[in-house]
């Protein structure tokens, strides 16, 4: 700046001011901060007071053991006691069971869309597909397997309706996450692989999934976290049992969100309202523990794309 | 890779030991207070099968079922019972599609309900069983209003939207010396099908003197807005000023709501109770004199003295004949258990009325003929 400055026949007096802003621009920066600020606490009021009233309601069931080691079986609205151990391992069960399903088929489908039919007519089909499975409202899924389980197939309300419908909802995000992660994966390695002379298959078996494993553990756990939450299949395709049913093709089972919908309609007691805040809290905890996981596998497995 | 590898390993280990930690120590609770069976316990079912029996259906006896169930599983721990209540309309519907042992409705079969429950039993007929009696309460929520008497047609305008304020004349006639808002009625009904809505329309129709035009039925055809469930009508008045709705009775005293008398006629307003309810009851007839079926005929207009005449009887509706052996043995003993002494004496405290003695035999016995 100085040498420029030097290098000038005559000098006007005039100083091209770069250090301060000029009030407009200072006003129009300090408003879009401000703007920036507001909408982000607007966005955390919602997040914050869920979070604060949850806790504080549920949080004193939660801190006896009897909360994670007992069912609700012989307990009315009425009465204390009891815990949440049938739904909460109705939870577990159905989303075991969605993921073991779910999963195969996403990874499979996304190395497919990635791997083989990039740009075939096939794979186009099955991109939009997904797309339109993404769209599909739990509800929608629920009748769907509802139609074909109990009216075509004639069988009984089970859990594994439930996880039957789950999979409908999980395979879309599972599939996206895990092709948006398999994308990711340099060319580079695959085309060092096959100057190897290792066989395509292998070298997507071992060189593609393998880096891009944290990725997809992460799309699991994330779509896992979704479908637990999901209410309307568990109210279509299952009944809610108080007792502990650990057998997912026969009989009702209870579930966290049934749970909460159970007892939600006697809120106007209090042992009731105690265990609905309860069993929402944790609901909470079990997506927020798989979130966590999630997070420290991508950590630990990120793919260091260049 | 190495390091991702051990967490990969490690966290699927930790996830699975959590798993397992859980599903080791579950169990259900033990029963509260001295569950030692009474000895005097009624002849009827009196040894315990084993297994689970699913049901579905009234929320209006959902207080009543748990209860039992409650205590049934104190004499008879190694039956589970399910309730889920969803309604009647749509526990007949699950009843129908062979999806529960047994149905709780708040009225009996209708003749082509009966065509489908005698399929799904096999081309047995179904069977109507009286069981609990719950007195409808009609609920309000007005500020300053802690006693207000109503008549079949003042209520029947109310919920048909002809009356649209609360202080209507008419309404103003009934309640001498209440100071009534000139606010708008805000009147909630059952979104659901219900069958606390088609006892409450029989009534209305009954006792409303032509003011109310709909006929009765499991759908709401009067005026107001829907809530889903006993519960979602009196979370609305609850929370809703100047707001009326017909409601189950232990549900407005569960929610401290203001329940009105009703003038039937007899000269002085009744007041909801177990006894006044008791009494409507007594007037009530099986609609088939036979004996066979068990449905119950009220008397909605009754003037009786002293006889709160807005009622509901729930029912449970089982198949005579046609479920498995080890279903029909569950059905047998929970249904037995359930209109006996014992297991009607439970429910008082729940603010339902007890069976006639006189009814809980012919029902017993009805129980019994199920084969």
């Amino acid at each position: 700046m100085t040498a420029v400055a030097e290098n000038k026949p005559a000098y006007d007096g005039k100083v091209l001011d770069l250090t301060g802003k000029s009030g407009a621009r200072a006003f129009k920066n300090t408003l879009a901060t401000v703007l920036i600020v507001l909408a982000f606490a607007v966005a955390m009021i919602p997040l914050l007071w869920i979070l604060f009233t949850v806790v504080s309601k549920g949080y004193h069931l939660l801190l006896s053991a009897d909360w994670w080691s007992q069912s609700q079986r012989g307990i009315t609205v009425r009465r204390a006691g009891g815990g949440a151990y049938h739904a909460i391992m109705g939870t577990l069960i159905m989303a075991l069971i969605t993921a073991v399903i779910a999963v195969p088929i996403a990874i499979l489908g996304a190395v497919y869309l990635v791997e083989y039919g990039k740009g075939t007519r096939a794979a186009k089909a099955v991109s939009f597909m997904i797309d339109i499975l993404t769209g599909v409202p739990s509800i929608v899924a629920a009748l769907f397997v509802y139609a074909v389980w109990i009216t075509v197939f004639g069988f009984n309300r089970v859990g594994f309706a439930v996880s039957l419908s789950l999979v409908l909802l999980m395979l879309p995000v599972v599939l996206r996450s895990t092709e948006e992660m398999l994308k990711l994966v340099p060319d580079e390695l695959r085309e060092a692989s096959y100057a190897l002379g290792v066989p395509k298959w292998k070298t997507i078996l071992k060189v593609v999934v393998p880096t891009a494993f944290g990725g997809i553990i992460t799309g699991v756990m994330l779509g896992l976290a979704r479908v637990m939450g999901e209410t309307a299949p568990l109210l279509i395709l299952v009944g809610y049992s108080k007792n502990i049913n650990l057998n997912p093709f026969d009989g009702f089972m209870g579930a966290l969100p049934t749970m909460i919908n159970q007892d939600r309609t006697e809120l106007a007691l209090p042992n009731a309202a105690d265990r609905v805040w309860a069993a929402a809290l944790t609901l909470i905890l079990l997506v927020l523990a798989l979130n966590l996981l999630a997070r420290l596998v991508a950590r630990f497995s990120t793919i260091k794309s260049k | 890779m190495s390091v991702n590898r051990l967490f990969r390993v490690g966290s699927v280990a930790v996830a699975s030991l959590g798993v397992l930690a859980l599903s080791a120590c579950g169990s259900d609770p033990e029963p509260t207070g001295s569950s030692s069976p009474d000895s005097s316990t009624s002849s009827a079912g009196a040894e315990c099968p084993q297994g689970t029996l699913n049901a579905e259906g009234s929320s209006a006896q959902k207080n009543a079922i748990e209860e039992v169930i409650s205590k049934y599983n104190e004499k008879c721990a190694d039956v589970t019972v399910n309730y889920n209540p969803t309604g009647s309309g749509a526990g007949i519907k699950q009843f129908n599609a062979n999806q529960v042992d047994f149905a709780g409705s708040d009225s009996a079969l209708k003749p082509d309900e009966q065509t489908a429950a005698t399929k799904r039993c096999a081309n047995n007929a179904a069977v109507n069983l009286p069981m609990v009696i719950g007195p409808v309460a009609i609920a309000y929520n007005v500020d300053g209003v802690t006693k207000l008497t109503l008549d079949g047609p003042t209520a029947a305008k109310i919920f048909q939207g002809t009356i649209k304020t609360w202080n209507d004349p008419a309404i103003a006639k009934l309640n001498a010396g209440v100071t009534l808002p000139s606010a708008p009625i805000s009147v909630f009904f059952r979104s659901d099908e219900s069958g606390t809505t088609e006892n409450f329309t029989k009534y209305l129709k009954a006792a409303g003197g032509g003011a109310w035009t709909g006929e009765p039925a499991k759908k709401w055809t009067g005026t107001g807005s829907g809530k889903e469930k006993s519960a979602g009508v009196a979370e609305g008045v609850k929370s809703t000023k100047n707001a009326i709705t017909y409601v189950e009775w232990s549900y407005a005293v569960d929610n401290k709501l203001g329940v009105a008398q009703i003038e039937t006629g007899s000269g002085t307003p009744v007041e909801l109770s177990a006894e006044s309810a008791g009494k409507a009851l007594a007037a009530a007839k099986p609609a088939d004199a036979s004996g066979k079926d068990l449905a119950m005929k009220l008397d909605y207009a009754t003037k009786a003295p002293g006889a709160y005449p807005i009622i509901l009887v729930t029912y449970e509706i089982a198949c005579t004949k046609g479920l498995p052996a080890e279903k029909t043995a569950l059905v047998k003993s929970f249904l037995s258990y359930f209109v006996s002494k014992d297991g009607q004496a439970s429910l008082t405290d729940l603010n339902y009325a007890p069976l006639p003695a006189e009814i809980q035999t012919k029902v017993d016995a009805a129980i019994q003929a199920i084969s």
